[in-house]
C-alpha cells in the first residue's frame, strides 16, 4: 500500500538548484562557469543594483507618449554577511556578490545570471514558509542564549514554535533566515504585513515576495503551535556550523514549498554514496507522523491496515490505519492524514 | 435566457486506437488533489464499476502525473486481483487471464486554468462576449483595454472598472502613460499563458488599441526572454477575433514572439463558438500539455486527455436530451467549482468557476465572500482567526479529510459559498438559471459527505431552486468522466451511468415561493402512496419537512399552497402531478423556508434554526 505524501526530510539526496537570491528585476553576472566546482562560501554572482532605463526598441511607433519600460536592474541581492534582497528603494549600491550556498558541480547558468549547482544534499521541505533564497549558517538557538551571541548572517534553528516578538528580534540582529516548526497565523501575518492568503495564492512569486521583511522562513509544521519532530532537530544539529541553502517560497498554486538544503561534507560522500530514494509506501511498521486532524503532529508506526474504511467522529468514511505512538499509545488514522518520514 | 452552443474542447480519440470490442475500460479522473481511477467491466452483459483507487494528484512542479495514476491503479490491482500495469505501462488489451483493459483514458481538471489576457478595445460587451465564450472552459480571463480606447472611449468609468481611479481627471499623454506601466504590472502579476485580442477598429481610437495590445505583448515577450531561456522560447499564443482588415498588420508586428490563431472577429454571439474552440485548444497545448509527466502520460492512453469540464457537459447534455428534461450539475472540486445546466430543447450553460474550490483554492472563496457569508452556514459560534486558519491549513494540506464534525461543517460552508460564486458568474453571463428537473451533484465534498441530508441541504442552500426538482448524488465522482468514456465506449458510459453513477437519488423535492405567510401553514401535500394509502401534511413557512418516500417508491402528489404561494403553477394554484414521483434515500422533502432563503440575523436564532434544518434531514 502506498500513499506519496511525505518525506519531507531526506538525509542524503542529489539536487540541481537554480542559486539565485531573488528580488523583482534583479540581474546578476555569475563568476563561475558550467563545469566548475564550488563551495558553499565562494561567490557565484556578482549583483548589479544600478537601474536603467530601456526603451522597448522592437515595439513598433504607436500613438503613445514615448512608452518606455522601466527595467530596474539590481533591486535584489545579499549584502554583506546577510544575504537578503532589499527590494525597497533600487538605489544604486554596487555589486554585492553571492555566495553558492552549496558545495558542488555548476551545470548551467541562466538567462538572468543565476547558478544552477549540482550538489549533494540533505533537504528538509517545509510546509509554509516566506522570502527569498538565502545562504547562512546554521545556527542551533538554545533555550535562554541570548540572540547577541548568533552571528548575523546565521540561518537559526528553533526546534519550537515562533512567535511575533522573536521574528522582530531577529529581523533586527541580522539573522538571515529562520528554521522552526510552527507560527500562529497573527504572528505570521503581523510579521510579513500581509495576507497569507495572497500570498499563497500568487502567481508572481518573486513581485509577491518582494514587499516581505528580509527574514526568510521555513516552518516544517505550518502554522500553529506543533514543535518541530525530534529526528529533523536531529538532523539540522547534526550540521550546526555548516553554510546552508534556505528558499522561503511558498506558493499553493504553483505548488513551490520552502525548503532547506545543506550540501553534505565531502567526507560523508567520497566512498559508496548513494542518494536515498524515499520510498513512500506506507507500511507496516513505516514511520510516519500525522499532518492534520486530532492528533496532528503525532508521529508513531504503523501496525494495522484495515480492510475496510473506517468511520471517523466527523462520520467521514476514509481508508485507515492504526498507528502506535511514541508513547505507546494507539490511534486510528485515514491514510490520507499520514506523512511517511523515514 | 440566453444560451450557448456547446464547443467540444479538447482532442478528440483516435477511432483506429479502439480495439474491436471493448470489454474493459481504465479511467482516470486527475483532478488538482485526488487522482481517482475506475475500473469498468461487463457483468452479465452490463457494464458496471468494477473498482476504484484514488491517490493524490501528482502533478508537482517537479512532479510526475502517471505517478498519482499507477498509484490508484495499484489500489484497484489489489482489489480485483488482476494487474493492469506493467513497467510503467498499461497493459491493452485485456488479456485471456483477465489481467489488462482494452481502453484506458484520462480526463483532467490538474493543472489550473488557463490564463488569458484580453487586449484591444475592450468594451464592457466584448469583455462580457469574451468570459462567455470561455465560461465552459478551465480557462480565466483579465481584461485590459487599451489605453487609447480608455482614453477615447470615456472620461473615467473605464479606467475606475479596472483599478485606474486613482489617476482620475484628463486623459493627459501622461495619465494614458501611466496606464501604460499599470497595464504591464498588471500583466506581470498575471503572466498570461496566451492572449485574445478583440475590438473592431470603428471606434474613435481606430486601430491604436490593436497596436497596443501588440505592443504590451511585444513586451511580455522581452520580459520573457529576460527571465531565461525556456520562458522565451515559449511563443505567446494569441487568438485574435478583431477587426480583420488588421490580422496581416498585428500577425507582422508581433513577428516570431507570438503564434496567431485567427477567428471570425467576435462582436455577437453567434460568434462565441469559433473563439471558445480556440481557447479550448490553447487549453490542451498550453496547460495539459505541460503538465509535469505529460510525455509519460502519453505512452499510457488509448485516446488523448479530455477536459473534466468537457466530459462533464458531453454527460450533462446527453442527460437532458435522453430524459427530455432540465439537468443542472453541479460539481464542486479543490480548485474548480462547476455549474452546468442543459435543457430538453438543447439550451446549454456552463460555469466553470475556475480559481474557486474547497481544497486549494478556498481562500479565494474567503477572499470573495468574507467571513461572514461562510459563517453564517455554521451552527456554531467561530471567529474569523478560526476561519482563517482551517482556510490556510486546507491550502497547504488540500488532501486531508475533516476527521471532526466541526472540521467538516466548515468545508461543507464553504461548498455553499462556491456554488453561489459559480452562479453569481452565470449571472454575470446573462444565464438566468432555470428550474431543473434533476440537479446532480458530485465532487469530493458531495461524494464523501457522510449523510445524505447534507448533501441535500448544501444544494437547497446554495441552489435555492423552486417549484418540484429531484436531487441526485454522484457518491462514485463517475459523472464527470463519463462524457470522456461516451466517446470511445457510449454503450458503456450509458450502462455504468444507469448502474452506478447516478443510483444515489436522494429524493423528490418541492420548493415552494412567493410570498410565505409567516407562522401560517404555506403548502399542504398530500400523498398517495401505492398501495392506496393517504396522508396529509402541513408544511409551516420557514421549515423542513420531510415526508416518508422510500428509495423505488413511488406516490402521487397533490400539493395545495397558500393563495401567495407557489408551486410553479402561479399564486394559490393547486398542482397534482400527472407521474408518480419518486422515492429516495432521503423521502420526498418539503422546503418551505421561501425564496430567496433569509437567514435569522441573531446568531442564536439562526443557529438553532440551522441545527432544526439538519436534524430533520437526518443530520
Amino acid at each position: 500500500m502506498t500513499y506519496l505524501l511525505g518525506w519531507s526530510v531526506v538525509p542524503q539526496t542529489v539536487v540541481r538548484r537554480e542559486r539565485w537570491p531573488g528580488g523583482y528585476k534583479t540581474r546578476g553576472t555569475p563568476l563561475v562557469y558550467p563545469g566548475q566546482e564550488v563551495l558553499c562560501d565562494q561567490p557565484v554572482i556578482r549583483l548589479y543594483k544600478a537601474e536603467k532605463v530601456e526603451a522597448v526598441d522592437t515595439a513598433p511607433r504607436l500613438a503613445l507618449p514615448s512608452v518606455k519600460m522601466a527595467v530596474a536592474v539590481g533591486a535584489g541581492g545579499d549584502s554583506g554577511s546577510g544575504f537578503y534582497a532589499d527590494n525597497s528603494n533600487g538605489s544604486t549600491m554596487g555589486g554585492d556578490t553571492v555566495p553558492a550556498g552549496l558545495s558542488g558541480r555548476v551545470v548551467d547558468i541562466t538567462r538572468r545570471g543565476g547558478v544552477v549547482i549540482e550538489s549533494r544534499v540533505a533537504a528538509v521541505e517545509g510546509t509554509l514558509g516566506a522570502g527569498n533564497q538565502v545562504a547562512g549558517v546554521l545556527t542551533m538557538w538554545r533555550s535562554g542564549s541570548p540572540t547577541a551571541t548568533i552571528p548575523p548572517g546565521a540561518i537559526l534553528v528553533i526546534p519550537g514554535p515562533l512567535n511575533f516578538a522573536m521574528l522582530r528580534q531577529a529581523l533586527s540582529s541580522g539573522i538571515v533566515g529562520i528554521v522552526a516548526s510552527s507560527i500562529t497565523v497573527r504572528d505570521l501575518e503581523g510579521f510579513l504585513q500581509t495576507d497569507l492568503i495572497h500570498l499563497l495564492n500568487s502567481v508572481d512569486l518573486e513581485l509577491a515576495q518582494a514587499h516581505l521583511p528580509p527574514l526568510t522562513l521555513l516552518l516544517t509544521e505550518g502554522l500553529g503551535t506543533i514543535a518541530m519532530p525530534a529526528r529533523t532537530v536531529n538532523l539540522l544539529s547534526q550540521y550546526q556550523g555548516a553554510v546552508a541553502l534556505l528558499a522561503g517560497a511558498t506558493s499553493v498554486r504553483q505548488g513551490i514549498y520552502p525548503e532547506l538544503l545543506i550540501s553534505l561534507p565531502a567526507k560523508e560522500t567520497q566512498r559508496d554514496w548513494n542518494p536515498l530514494q524515499p520510498d513512500n509506501a506506507l507500511t507496516i511498521g513505516a514511520p510516519v507522523r500525522v499532518c492534520s486532524g486530532e492528533h496532528e503532529g503525532a508521529i508513531g508506526e504503523i501496525d494495522y491496515f484495515f480492510a475496510h474504511e473506517q468511520v471517523f467522529v466527523s462520520g467521514m468514511r476514509a481508508r485507515a490505519a492504526r498507528l502506535r505512538l511514541e508513547d505507546g499509545s494507539q490511534v486510528v488514522v485515514p491514510l490520507t492524514l499520514l506523512e511517511r518520514i523515514g | 435566457m440566453q444560451t450557448l452552443s456547446h464547443v467540444e474542447g479538447g482532442p478528440r480519440p483516435a477511432s483506429s486506437q479502439k480495439p474491436a470490442t471493448i470489454n474493459s475500460l481504465l479511467v482516470a479522473d486527475c483532478g488538482t488533489v485526488f487522482t481517482k481511477v475506475s475500473l469498468f467491466g461487463l457483468v452479465e452483459g452490463q457494464f458496471r464499476l468494477m473498482a476504484r483507487g484514488e491517490a493524490p494528484t501528482t502533478a508537482t512542479p517537479h512532479g510526475d502525473i502517471t505517478k498519482g495514476i499507477m498509484q490508484a491503479i495499484e489500489t484497484i490491482e489489489s482489489i480485483t486481483g488482476r494487474r493492469f500495469a506493467a513497467q510503467g505501462r498499461i497493459v491493452t488489451p485485456e488479456e485471456a487471464d483477465g489481467d489488462g483493459v482494452d481502453i484506458f483514458i484520462t480526463t483532467i481538471s490538474a493543472g489550473g486554468p488557463l490564463r488569458l489576457i484580453v487586449l484591444g478595445a475592450v468594451s464592457p460587451a466584448l469583455e462580457e462576449l469574451v468570459a462567455q465564450a470561455v465560461s465552459g472552459l478551465y480557462a480565466e480571463t483579465h481584461p485590459l483595454a487599451a489605453p487609447s480606447y480608455i482614453a477615447t472611449s470615456q472620461p473615467a468609468p473605464q479606467g475606475q472598472a479596472q483599478g485606474a481611479s486613482a489617476n482620475a481627471g484628463p486623459w493627459t499623454p501622461e495619465r494614458i502613460a501611466l496606464e501604460w506601466e499599470r497595464q504591464l504590472e498588471r500583466i506581470r502579476e498575471i503572466q498570461p499563458q496566451a492572449a485574445v485580442i478583440v475590438g473592431l477598429a470603428d471606434g474613435p481610437a481606430g486601430p491604436n488599441p490593436l497596436q497596443e495590445a501588440c505592443q504590451l505583448l511585444l513586451n511580455v515577450a522581452k520580459e520573457r526572454e529576460e527571465k531565461g531561456p525556456s520562458q522565451a522560447a515559449r511563443r505567446i499564443p494569441v487568438v485574435y477575433a478583431g477587426a480583420p482588415q488588421y490580422v496581416e498588420a498585428v500577425s507582422r508586428m508581433l513577428g516570431s514572439t507570438a503564434e496567431v490563431t485567427r477567428v471570425e472577429p467576435l462582436i455577437s454571439q453567434a460568434q462565441l463558438g469559433p473563439t471558445s474552440t480556440a481557447v479550448s485548444n490553447l487549453y490542451n497545448t498550453q496547460v495539459i500539455q505541460r503538465i509535469p509527466g505529460y510525455t509519460h502520460l502519453q505512452a499510457l492512453f488509448s485516446s488523448p486527455p479530455v477536459a473534466t469540464a468537457t466530459s462533464l457537459s458531453s454527460l450533462v447534455r446527453f442527460l437532458a436530451q435522453h430524459y427530455a428534461m432540465n439537468v443542472t450539475a453541479i460539481d464542486v472540486g479543490g480548485s474548480t467549482t462547476t455549474v452546468m445546466f442543459a435543457g430538453e430543447r438543447g439550451e446549454f450553460m456552463p460555469v466553470v468557476h475556475a480559481g474557486i474550490g474547497v481544497g486549494p483554492n478556498v481562500g479565494e472563496i474567503l477572499q470573495q465572500v468574507g467571513f461572514q457569508r461562510v459563517a453564517r452556514w455554521l451552527p456554531f459560534d467561530i471567529s474569523e482567526e478560526e476561519l482563517r486558519e482551517y482556510v490556510l491549513n486546507r491550502m497547504l494540506h488540500p488532501h486531508v479529510t475533516a476527521s471532526q464534525v466541526r472540521e467538516l461543517q466548515i468545508a461543507q460552508a464553504f461548498a455553499r459559498e462556491a456554488i453561489s460564486l459559480a452562479l453569481d458568474e452565470g449571472r454575470r453571463h446573462r444565464f438566468d438559471w432555470p428550474n431543473a428537473d434533476l440537479i446532480l451533484a458530485t465532487g469530493g465534498v458531495f461524494a464523501h459527505t457522510p449523510r445524505n441530508g447534507q448533501a441535500a441541504l448544501m444544494l437547497l442552500d446554495s441552489l435555492q431552486p423552486r417549484g418540484v426538482t429531484s436531487l441526485v448524488l454522484d457518491r462514485t465522482m463517475l459523472v464527470s468522466q463519463l462524457g470522456a468514456v461516451a466517446t470511445v465506449a457510449p454503450v458503456a458510459a450509458v450502462q455504468v451511468n444507469e448502474n452506478d453513477a447516478v443510483t444515489h437519488r436522494l429524493g423528490t423535492c418541492v420548493i415552494p415561493y412567493g410570498a410565505l405567510p409567516p407562522g401560517q401553514v404555506a403548502l399542504r401535500v398530500g400523498i398517495e402512496y401505492r398501495n392506496g394509502r393517504q396522508i396529509s401534511v402541513d408544511v409551516m413557512s420557514g421549515s423542513i419537512e420531510v415526508i416518508p418516500l422510500r428509495l423505488n417508491e413511488q406516490a402521487l402528489l397533490t400539493l395545495y399552497p397558500a393563495p401567495t404561494v407557489d408551486v410553479g403553477l402561479g399564486p394559490g394554484e393547486r398542482a397534482r402531478a400527472a407521474e408518480e414521483i419518486d422515492g429516495g434515500l432521503i423521502g420526498l422533502i418539503i422546503d418551505a423556508r421561501g425564496r430567496p432563503l433569509v437567514l435569522p440575523q441573531d446568531n442564536r436564532e439562526r443557529q438553532a434554526r440551522l441545527l432544526q434544518w439538519m436534524q430533520v434531514l437526518g443530520v
